[in-house]
């Protein structure tokens, strides 16, 4: 199904997609006007933090097309693809020049290696172009004690920002960024709604361009043209098709999207880093604005992969039964290996209650190099 | 090469590495028998602990709360082939059975019915050793995204309750760790690290005296530590003596068995004992004038897991090449990373300082890479044979800075991928193949540069 022309004829979204397809120009133009831009890669850093800096937060991605030429020098193999491709663009230089600095989460096994390699890479090979490198530890299991600590962690990095800048970062310039996020996550809140209702105005490809536009353009702008789309999405025709929820690797692009829902699907929702879950949960603002911030990366839905099993086949069944969703397609790129345990007892629930599902373990990157799985996903679509 | 060649099946019966050493003889005999009164113990209701490597079993040892490591007992399980049977298990129900082998050993067998069923026909267990008996508690650290899932489902299957510890990573990176942790671990780390782990002990503390009703004592715990600076010590002697000797007295197979068993008891007298009877049985060999392999030319450093199942692969390049696997982290990373000394002030602490490091040197670069290169430089090593798993994430460990570190310092380095406990993937012709093909054409032309 694709991005449909109403869509394309809001100017609203048709200024995201830009941002969505042109994801430098955004950027460019805050480079231009002489402001900072801080690199993001994984899910948790704290956008608020960068943003009360004055830095403009912009997430890295994979360039599927890009020989991976440094890479298969520094990584090994069991590296999720799209995360291989991405650090190709790390090391190659592409974003030394974009980035001012770069900040990597700890948000899965992968993130914690890239940033080890570079760090090593800047220590011994001195001559790459790779950006300087920060870390930010969260620990995500859920006890007080870890809380706490990480509490120490974003209070370290809140230092770190104020050592890039020069200067201290008030609790008021976070609580401000946090309420220019908040208002964002809001306005994608009212967009979700029109995916997970009974008749939905917006399909999976749309929605995947609203919210992973966020990763890179300024947060007021981009919640300002969303509330817009929510508003044109009101007078767009209501998407028939069986409903489904994608869960697995990130999506950084519709390529997959575009094949569920094209085989007679609509996606009403899922669960990774470039869906729905980006704007789960506030910040907290009014709490310390660094407890404020931990309360919201700690506490909003679970990542797959620090979640237990248990959690998994909760949120799951909470999430197809909050989307009303008929089918669930479980999709993991090759080495993106963790929702593979998960897999079998989140299978056992949803097949207990009636739900179809299909799962796609070991994928190709990108999406377009399996072979025969649009065939697959139409047969199962059709089966549902 | 020929006679190197062996067929398949000869290469999965039992294996026929040579143990030479009483110490390993012991070593298999004790754990055995303390296998043999753990079903003891658990039969008699006893709490029973399940742990990660990783995991501060220090604790449990001065609990006297019986426990068995996940991966000693995943080599146990490959050691007595059940790797093959396990996996099947595993496809059966539903899930893959190419993840995570090491750590999925015993989630997997925990899938066999057959686990303490004794075979009709020989009245013989059908389990490694009769079985796991089944664990009151299971112990994990999130050092990976995987294992916390994988003990879940382990723990679900033998009604074990799970704990699970958060790991923190370094940020400071002095490059001479070795020389830093015994004494100056305060300085080594940074100390809201030490903070955080000290917390998270006192709060495995408090669970543990919750399930056991059992209370944690400080005073057995700093007994504890000096029985393992004690046997760690040996270990750094032994270490040292095998480095400086030429033929070497031992080979990575008489000492991988030998340290890994007695690794798992550490805390206790007889590991203690062990480690120093380790010490003087090598020691009489050097003074003796025996050595290991008499025609030994070249010195082999083997990075990676134990290849449990093929012990023998280790000795496949002696009598052809003189080549000779003498150094593996298991001895090594006694030596260097376990000491703590002053272990009265703060003995919390001092065990903090043991636990939150090994990660860090086994699997960081350059933690890792510096100190291979100073291991291989102090054993006159002449070639790295170096195994990177494929399917772990958490053992990618920098093998590019690895081999570079090795490769600038003048030691050539051979790096593959295979499976320590997998024996599906694992083909010893190919293997000895590549081996000997980096033995001629770069530990021979390399050797005395
Ligand atoms: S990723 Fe590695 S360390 Fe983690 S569970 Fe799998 S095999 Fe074990």
């Amino acid at each position: 199904m694709s991005i449909r022309e109403c869509a394309k004829s809001s100017e609203a979204f048709a200024k995201l997609h830009d941002a969505y397809c042109n994801r430098e120009k955004a950027l460019l133009e805050f480079k231009a006007k002489g402001g900072k831009v801080a690199g993001c890669m994984g899910a948790d850093v704290p956008d608020e933090v960068l943003i009360a800096a004055g830095y403009l937060p912009i997430h890295v991605y994979a360039d599927p097309d890009k020989p991976l030429t440094l890479t298969n020098v520094y990584l090994e193999f069991p590296f999720d693809p799209a995360i291989r491709a991405t650090f190709e663009k790390l090391v190659d230089g592409t974003y030394y020049d974009l980035f001012d600095q770069l900040v990597i989460s700890h948000t899965s096994d992968a993130e914690l290696r890239i940033w080890l390699y570079l760090r090593e890479i800047r220590r011994v090979e001195r001559d790459r172009k790779v950006p300087p490198v920060h870390f930010v530890d969260w620990l995500m299991h859920r006890r007080m004690m870890y809380q706490e600590t990480n509490e120490q962690v974003i209070e370290r990095f809140r230092q770190t920002v104020e050592s890039w800048t020069g200067r201290l970062i008030t609790d008021e310039e976070l609580i401000e960024a946090g309420r220019i996020c908040n208002e964002d996550r809001d306005a994608l809140r009212a967009m979700g709604e029109l995916r997970h209702c009974a008749e939905p105005r917006i399909n999976g490809s749309e929605a995947l361009v609203i919210i992973g536009s966020a990763l890179f353009m300024e947060r007021a702008e981009h919640a300002k043209l969303v509330r817009q789309v929510v508003e044109d999405a009101q007078s767009w025709p209501v998407l028939t098709g069986k409903r489904v929820f994608v869960t697995g690797s990130n999506q950084e692009s519709t390529d997959l999207y575009d094949i569920i829902e094209g085989a007679g699907a609509v996606i009403v929702g899922e669960d990774h880093d470039w869906g729905d879950r980006y704007y789960d949960r506030d910040m907290n603002l009014s709490l310390d604005p660094i407890k404020g911030i931990v309360d919201r990366y700690m506490l909003r839905q679970i990542s797959s992969k620090k979640s237990s099993i248990d959690s998994r086949v909760r949120e799951l069944d909470e999430a197809v039964a909050a989307t009303d969703a008929k089918g669930v397609i479980f999709y993991l790129n090759v080495y993106d290996d963790s929702g593979s345990w998960d897999y079998p007892s989140q299978k056992k629930s949803l097949d207990a209650n009636g739900i179809a599902n299909a799962y796609f373990a070991k994928q190709q990157y990108p999406v377009a190099k399996n072979e025969g799985l649009p065939e697959q996903i139409a047969t199962f679509i059709q089966g549902m | 090469m020929a006679e190197e060649q062996k067929a398949p099946e000869q290469h999965h019966s039992k294996s026929k590495a040579v143990k030479r050493l009483k110490a390993t003889a012991e070593a298999g005999r004790y754990q055995k028998e303390w296998f043999q009164s753990l079903h003891t113990r658990v039969n008699n209701g006893e709490p029973f602990g399940y742990l990660n490597a990783d995991v501060p079993m220090e604790l449990l040892r001065a609990m006297d709360i019986p426990f068995v490591v996940n991966q000693w007992w995943a080599a146990i399980c490959a050691a007595k082939r059940m790797t093959r049977k396990y996996f099947g298990l595993v496809n059966d129900a539903g899930y893959r059975d190419d993840l995570c082998s090491y750590c999925a050993t015993a989630f997997a067998e925990s899938l066999d019915p057959d686990d303490h069923a004794i075979d009709p026909e020989t009245g013989k267990p059908l389990g490694p050793w009769g079985g796991l008996p089944h664990p009151t508690i299971a112990i994990t650290r999130a050092a990976c995204d995987m294992q916390n899932k994988i003990f879940e489902l382990f723990c679900k299957n033998h009604g074990a309750k799970l704990y699970t510890m958060e790991a923190t990573q370094a940020r400071k990176t002095p490059l001479n760790w070795w020389d830093m942790d015994v004494d100056d671990w305060e300085e080594l780390y940074d100390s809201d690290r030490l903070d955080e782990a000290v917390e998270d002990e006192k709060q495995l503390i408090r669970f543990l005296e919750e399930e056991t009703g059992r209370m944690f004592d400080m005073n057995r715990l700093v007994e504890v530590m000096n029985l393992i600076n004690e046997q760690e010590t040996w270990y750094r002697k032994t270490r040292d003596l095998i480095a400086v000797t030429r033929p070497a007295p031992v080979t990575v197979v008489d000492t991988i068995n030998a340290v890994m068993q007695a690794q798992w008891q550490r805390g206790t007298q007889w590991a203690a004992d062990h480690a120093k009877s380790l010490y003087y049985e090598i020691k009489d060999l050097v003074d003796r004038g025996v050595p290991a392999v008499p025609n030994e030319k070249y010195r082999l450093m083997w990075i990676g897991r134990g290849l449990w199942h093929d012990f023998e692969f280790y000795q496949s390049f002696e009598k052809k090449y003189g080549a000779v696997f003498v150094w593996t982290m298991y001895l090594a990373m006694g030596a260097d990373a376990y000491i703590r000394h002053n272990v009265e002030e703060d003995p919390l602490r001092a065990l903090a300082a043991r636990e939150i490091g090994m990660e860090d040197f086994l699997h960081m670069p350059p933690w890792n890479s510096g100190w291979f290169v100073k291991e291989a430089k102090a054993n006159g090593i002449d070639g790295v044979v170096y195994m990177v798993s494929p399917n772990c994430l958490q053992a990618v460990e920098g093998s590019y800075f690895i081999e570079k570190a090795l490769e600038d310092a003048g030691i050539p380095v051979l790096r593959f991928n295979s499976d320590p406990v997998d024996p599906r993937k694992w083909n010893a012709q190919t293997m000895n193949g590549m081996i000997e093909d980096f033995i001629e054409n770069r530990v021979i032309p390399n050797a005395g540069k």
